[in-house]
């Protein structure tokens, strides 16, 4: 017997082994209920994400927030006017092969004031980080020249 | 003078691992994107994809609103696709279109997976020096993409249906269509109700 005959057991195992271990998980998974069901701590970071200034013009607000997304090297994916809409990508520092997106809404919320509402997702996970939120929003201010104070709204 | 000698767990050890993940990774039936989904290059199986009644499924994805103001639901549609941490790809106010996606981890490779090491699980896109994509690619099976359509009813009603697709499938299932509304219906401050 040569030591391939002899071996050839083994690789059978061997395969045999592979076959369990590769057939694992391979199942597409399972609709989850709450696939379209809000978390809570989205609900947290709604009020971080939400901010008001005092504004008039609609127009004004959204080329504001397309001026400062693109100070901070947004590239905008899509502008809406009637329904004030933007979102915008770009690669984040430090590695560039990440990806942040971000979703602005602009709402008129009383006859002088415009209500902005900013999500961020980086790759595919929310942000949460308050401060990130706190650096748009400053970016903001400073794209529609307010020396106001602004204050977040509830 | 070369002695045969009988099999030793020395040589098992030494041979079966290394066939193993070999095997493993030849075999591996989780890495190729087409192996967890199915082939619907058939027409015919297209058609016949949908597995629950129709009607049913519409009725599920659909709900009457008492308002006329077009404008204010789908203002209402957007901030619930930004509750629910999606990002908005169609808007189309005239033809009353939302479409956004999200994604959500519910996969993970259980195994030593050879093809997961050129990723960091947690990015969507990977570069080398010659090839350039889109990865890992079981995010993109986590891929949850959404349509919303508003259209009027009558002259005081809206309609609002939302259709799901999920691991490339359409949801059919009612519970993520009823938690969606709910979240709308606090959004636009309405209840809606089943079309009669």
């Amino acid at each position: 017997m040569n030591t391939f005959t002899m071996h050839i057991p083994l690789f059978g195992a061997g395969l045999l082994l592979a076959g369990i271990l590769s057939l694992q998980g391979c199942a597409a998974p399972e609709v989850k209920p709450d696939l379209l069901a809000p978390t809570e701590a989205q609900m947290k970071i709604r009020s971080l994400q939400t901010r008001s200034f005092d504004l008039t013009d609609r127009n004004a607000a959204i080329r504001g927030v397309i001026a400062s997304l693109q100070d901070l090297g947004f590239i905008i994916e899509r502008a809406n006017e009637g329904l004030g809409l933007v979102t915008a990508a770009r690669f984040a520092e430090p590695n560039y092969y990440d990806v942040v997106t971000i979703t602005v809404t602009v709402r008129q919320e009383t006859a002088g004031k415009m209500s902005f509402r900013a999500n961020a997702i980086y790759n595919n996970k929310p942000i949460d980080d308050p401060k990130v939120y706190q650096n748009f929003f400053a970016a903001l201010q400073r794209a529609l020249f307010l020396s106001q104070e602004s204050t977040p709204s509830s | 003078m070369i002695v045969e000698q009988p099999l030793s767990s020395r040589t098992l050890s030494r041979w079966l691992m290394p066939t193993a993940l070999v095997g493993a990774a030849l075999l591996s039936a989780c890495t190729p994107y087409e192996m967890r989904h199915d082939n619907q290059s058939d027409a015919r199986a297209q058609i016949w994809l949908s597995e629950e009644s129709q009607v049913k499924v519409r009725a599920a994805q659909t709900r009457v609103f008492d308002t006329p103001d077009r404008h204010k639901m789908l203002q209402a549609i957007v901030t619930t696709l930004q509750d629910l941490n999606c990002k908005i790809d169609v808007l189309d106010e005239e033809l009353g279109i939302v479409s956004a996606k999200k994604y959500v981890d519910l996969e993970r490779p259980t195994f030593f997976d050879p093809s997961y090491i050129l990723y960091r699980p947690d990015t969507l896109l990977f570069l080398t020096r010659n090839f350039r994509a889109w990865g890992p690619f079981y995010h993109r099976s986590d891929l949850v993409r959404l349509t919303v359509t508003v259209r009027d009813r009558n002259e005081s009603q809206l309609i609002v249906r939302a259709s799901v697709q999920f691991y490339l499938r359409a949801v059919e299932d009612p519970v993520p269509y009823q938690q969606f509304f709910r979240t709308l219906e606090q959004a636009v401050f309405l209840e809606g109700h089943a079309v009669d």
